[in-house]
């Protein structure tokens, strides 16, 4: 046996000194790949405008008020409104609730807080101007959405409203508390900074018709809303007063109870809001309902908000007539039970015969609005006395479109911006002016079976919180903190977007994804296990069969 | 990146370990703690072919192969001979269970006692993965391995190592898995910080092929694991102050981790023996949950600072 005593006694070894990298091309393992593939997170998708949501929420996450406000109003003008008044169809469809069975994030108080804390921002000017001319009619949400939107594509727009000031329903119908004139009024400011001119008091129809338009604008976008009140149909019509006016006279600051005791008939929004204004303004108030709480038309959260003021509703109870007696008015109602649905699917309130007289000083009608067509020519009318209009607004005169509760009738404020903002990309493709608009969302939908809630926090849900009593028109509830927001951010899952988490980064186990402020994978070495899939909390990347990509 | 998990690499790809090998992602993540100031002994294992053969190798710190039964006593001269150049190199034992737990405890062992200053850790596959799925005494009671079929499947609970180890004293042990970056991260770092004696890792490993399950669930394998507390997360100082570092939010069934792997069929079809399994769990989890408990009673006593 020989002794070691010095370095060259030692046998040979054998050491490996070049990386496996240059030969072990693991890469030939895979039978699948795994792809960053952009899909629609379902809280888009239930959007009716489609806001990018997890896109914009990454923007607020990592510091960039300014581009997640472009995000979405590129998709939503008025955050700052509907992230107060919108019943959030996005929340109904989180990904959150349904596998987790925990509370949705709370999109639309974030949209607020963005809405907020960008007011100061200017819309952007257009780099360019088209040299043509557009008019809009009626200056809701709608007019608003259209005006935005086709100023943004340079062209100079007019809108016209018969009201002195616009807004539409922004201002005259949904009440203070809820939405405070002051932002309508800034959000308007921030229009007419853009350029856009706004003419009151002309009422298409009588001082100005459509004819009149057309001969000097390019192209025409009449959205004047569902502002007719529906009568109840009932003996003493003459001795209620109609809910919309009432709203739009305390909208105006004409303040005016009737008396302590009031009914509001009807179970839409209008009914809540008259409802909840005369409650705050300290009347005792009964909704009297034909049907149940279950089949009433109003946003929920309203109704809610209605039984958290103190009002009271009356179900299955249906005014037949009104009469006047010793300064009051006696109501003679009927009480309902539900037969057979009819064709909205809600159940049908059938009469019992069984009659009692109530009594209020004051009885207001809220059962419904519909749109005036006074104004269109019978050419534009369809054969069933109804506006004839294509999905994107277009009417039968190549000039004119139209949208919003005017179309659709009493609907939401998002849905009007899209029919607006519809309309203003159909008006563009229309003048031929090719300007870039977004692309259309994926139509793939990240499913709640596909996410992986694992790396989300589990705390609860935050939202806007309840505001001290300040009066009865002051606004009811507050903005979230920019703490609280980005906590709640924190509980998305980013469902189909790559909002830089890094978790796929950690978990692959040969470490062939690289961090370039985003993964990177090298197809080179990835071996196809579908780690990165399986753990990515949004599902933002998906597994791709080999043989269904093409090699080069 | 929502992790603190450092984004360095020691590791190159290319490496041979399975589809979804949980011992490849291990090394990986307590490398980037480790950075390249460092050295790696492997005992034979499914390791030993996956840093890649002869002339190259994945690891981006000096990897040195050597026999199944030695990997704590190869280390210990290892760091010897680092301490006579006046190195602070760090050096780890990095071995299978087989590696661990049957064949190599008695080198293992001897260096605890004598309390090296080196860091031994094992990742866990709880088989002879490398060799074919033979059983090990880190496989759990009632598991199937070629060994120990569905008809016979492994009668003996798993070994206590946590307890062999706490049993002699090492300044710091403690259990992790990838499923929990962020604690296996921390875990590496307080590891490193007591440097000057025998430090002890014990990482439950997926190994797909061997606990036959498809590749992509091996995070979640991991996961439920800590959630059913069939792996509970805990670390263990000089043996004797115990410390629970993940508590699970509700108590998960234990069949909630064994179905997602078919090496568990024979567990499953048996009431009897998944109760016995079961109980066996609850009854280690309040174990240590007492051990947790006390170390903080003891912390808090006037004479509780010193429990050498
Ligand atoms: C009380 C109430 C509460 C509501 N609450 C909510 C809510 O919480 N959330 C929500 O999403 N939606 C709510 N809505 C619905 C929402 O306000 C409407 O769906 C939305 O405003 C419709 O927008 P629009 O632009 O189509 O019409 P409008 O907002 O009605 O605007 C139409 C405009 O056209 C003008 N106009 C009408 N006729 C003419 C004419 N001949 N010439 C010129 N101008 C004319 C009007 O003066 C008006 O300014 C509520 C509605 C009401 C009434
Ligand atoms: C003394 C000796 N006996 C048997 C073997 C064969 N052998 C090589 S690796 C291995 C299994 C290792 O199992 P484990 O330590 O659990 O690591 P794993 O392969 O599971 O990662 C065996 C038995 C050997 N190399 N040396
Ligand atoms: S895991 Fe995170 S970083 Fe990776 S793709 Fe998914 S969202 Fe993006
Ligand atoms: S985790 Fe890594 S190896 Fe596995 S599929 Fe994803 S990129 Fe490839
Ligand atoms: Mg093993």
């Amino acid at each position: 046996m020989s002794t070691l005593n010095h370095v060259d006694d030692y046998p040979e070894i054998p050491v490996s000194l070049a990386s496996t990298r240059t030969i072990l091309k693991t890469g030939a393992w895979r039978s699948v790949r795994p792809v960053l593939a952009e899909r629609s997170a379902p809280c888009s998708a239930a959007c009716p405008a489609g806001v990018g949501i997890p896109a914009y929420l990454q923007d607020i996450k990592e510091g960039r008020p300014k581009e997640a406000f472009a995000a979405l109003t590129s998709r939503n003008p008025f955050p700052r409104i509907t992230g107060r008044v919108c019943p959030h169809f996005c929340e109904q469809a989180c990904n959150l609730e349904e596998k987790t069975g925990r509370d949705s994030v709370s999109i639309r108080s974030i949209e607020r807080w963005l809405g907020d804390e960008t007011a100061h921002l200017p819309h952007p000017v257009p780099s360019r101007e088209t040299g043509k001319q557009v008019a809009v009619v009626g200056s809701g949400p709608a007019g608003l959405a259209a005006a935005f939107y086709l100023r943004r594509s340079g062209h100079e727009v007019t809108v016209f409203d018969r009201r002195d000031l616009p807004g539409g329903m922004l201002r005259y119908g949904i009440p203070d508390y809820r939405l405070p004139t002051v932002i309508v009024d800034e959000e308007l400011a921030r229009l007419e900074a853009m350029g856009i001119e706004f003419r009151n008091g002309v009422a298409l129809g009588s001082d100005l018709t459509l004819d009149d338009l057309e001969a000097t604008y390019a192209a025409v976008f009449v959205a004047t809303g569902a502002g007719r009140e529906r009568t109840v149909g009932i003996e003493g019509e003459s001795l209620l007063e109609p809910g919309l006016a009432f709203l739009e006279a305390t909208g105006r600051g004409e303040v005016a109870l009737p008396g302590d005791r009031c009914a509001v008939i009807g179970g839409g929004n209008t009914a809540m809001d008259v409802a909840r204004v005369l409650r705050r303004l300290g009347a005792e108030v009964t909704v009297l309902y034909r049907r149940t709480v279950t089949e009433m038309p109003a946003i929920r959260e309203e109704y809610e908000h209605a039984v958290a003021d103190g009002v009271t509703f009356k179900w299955l109870t249906l005014p037949r007539a009104v009469k006047k007696q010793d300064g009051k008015l006696i109501v003679t109602v009927e009480d309902m039970w539900l037969g057979e649905p009819d064709e909205s699917g809600r159940r049908r309130p059938m009469p019992t015969g069984v009659s009692r007289e109530l009594r209020f000083h004051g009885v207001f009608s809220a059962t419904g609005e519909t749109a005036d067509l006074t104004p269109f020519p019978d050419r534009l009318m369809s054969s069933d006395g109804w506006l004839s209009l294509a999905e994107n607004g277009a009417t039968t005169d190549p000039l004119v479109y139209a949208g919003g509760d005017l179309a659709t009738g009493p609907a939401t404020v998002i849905e009007a911006i899209v029919a607006g903002r519809r309309a203003a990309r159909a008006i563009d493709h229309q003048l031929g002016l090719d300007r870039l608009w977004p692309e259309d969302n994926p139509i793939e939908v990240v499913g709640s079976a596909e996410v992986n809630p694992t790396y989300v926090p589990r705390h609860d849900r935050t939202a806007d919180h309840v505001a001290e009593w300040a009066g009865p028109f002051a606004e009811e509830s507050v903005t979230m903190t920019d703490a609280e927001v980005l906590y709640e951010i924190e509980r998305c899952l980013s469902c189909g977007h790559c909002n830089a988490c890094g978790t796929c980064f950690v978990f692959c186990p040969d470490g062939v994804i690289t961090w370039e402020d985003g993964p990177v994978i090298d197809y080179e070495f990835c071996k196809g296990c579908g780690i990165c899939v399986a753990e990515c909390p949004g599902h933002a990347m998906i597994l791709v069969n080999e043989r269904e990509v093409s090699h080069v | 990146m929502r992790w603190a998990v450092p984004e360095a690499e020691f590791m190159d790809p290319g490496t041979l370990g399975c589809q979804g090998c949980g011992g490849t992602l291990s090394m990986r993540l307590v490398l980037k703690e480790l950075g390249d100031d460092a050295i790696a002994v492997l005992p034979a294992c499914c390791w030993s072919i996956i840093d890649g053969p002869w002339p190259v190798h994945a690891l981006n710190i000096p990897v040195f192969h050597t026999a199944f039964e030695t990997a704590a006593v190869v280390a210990t001269g290892i760091k010897a001979a680092k301490q006579i150049k006046g190195k602070d190199t760090t050096v780890v034992a990095w071995a299978g269970d087989g590696g661990t737990f049957d064949i190599g405890l008695q080198a293992l062992s001897g260096a605890a006692e004598r309390n090296e200053d080196i860091v031994f850790i094992c990742y866990d596959n709880e088989a002879y993965m490398n060799t074919g799925i033979q059983r090990s005494s880190a496989t759990p009671l009632g598991t199937w391995t070629t060994t120990t079929p569905d008809e016979r499947p492994e009668p003996r609970p798993k070994k206590d190592i946590m307890g062999i180890m706490a049993a002699h004293r090492i300044p710091y042990a403690a259990t992790a898995t990838v499923a929990y970056p962020d604690d296996l991260s921390r875990k590496v770092r307080t590891a490193l910080a007591a440097k000057g004696g025998m430090r002890f890792l014990h990482l439950l490993s997926a190994c797909p092929p061997g606990w036959k399950m498809a590749a992509d669930d091996a995070i979640e394998a991991m996961r439920r694991a800590v959630q059913t507390n069939v792996f509970p997360l805990y670390e263990v100082r000089d043996g004797r102050e115990y410390k629970i570092t993940h508590w699970p939010e509700a108590e998960v069934d234990v069949a909630d981790y064994f179905s997602l792997q078919g090496r568990f069929a024979p567990l499953l079809a048996d009431d009897a023996l998944l109760n016995l399994v079961r109980n066996n769990v609850r009854e280690r989890w309040w174990f240590l949950v007492e051990r947790h408990q006390q170390s903080l009673r003891k912390a808090s006593s006037p004479d509780g600072a010193h429990l050498h």
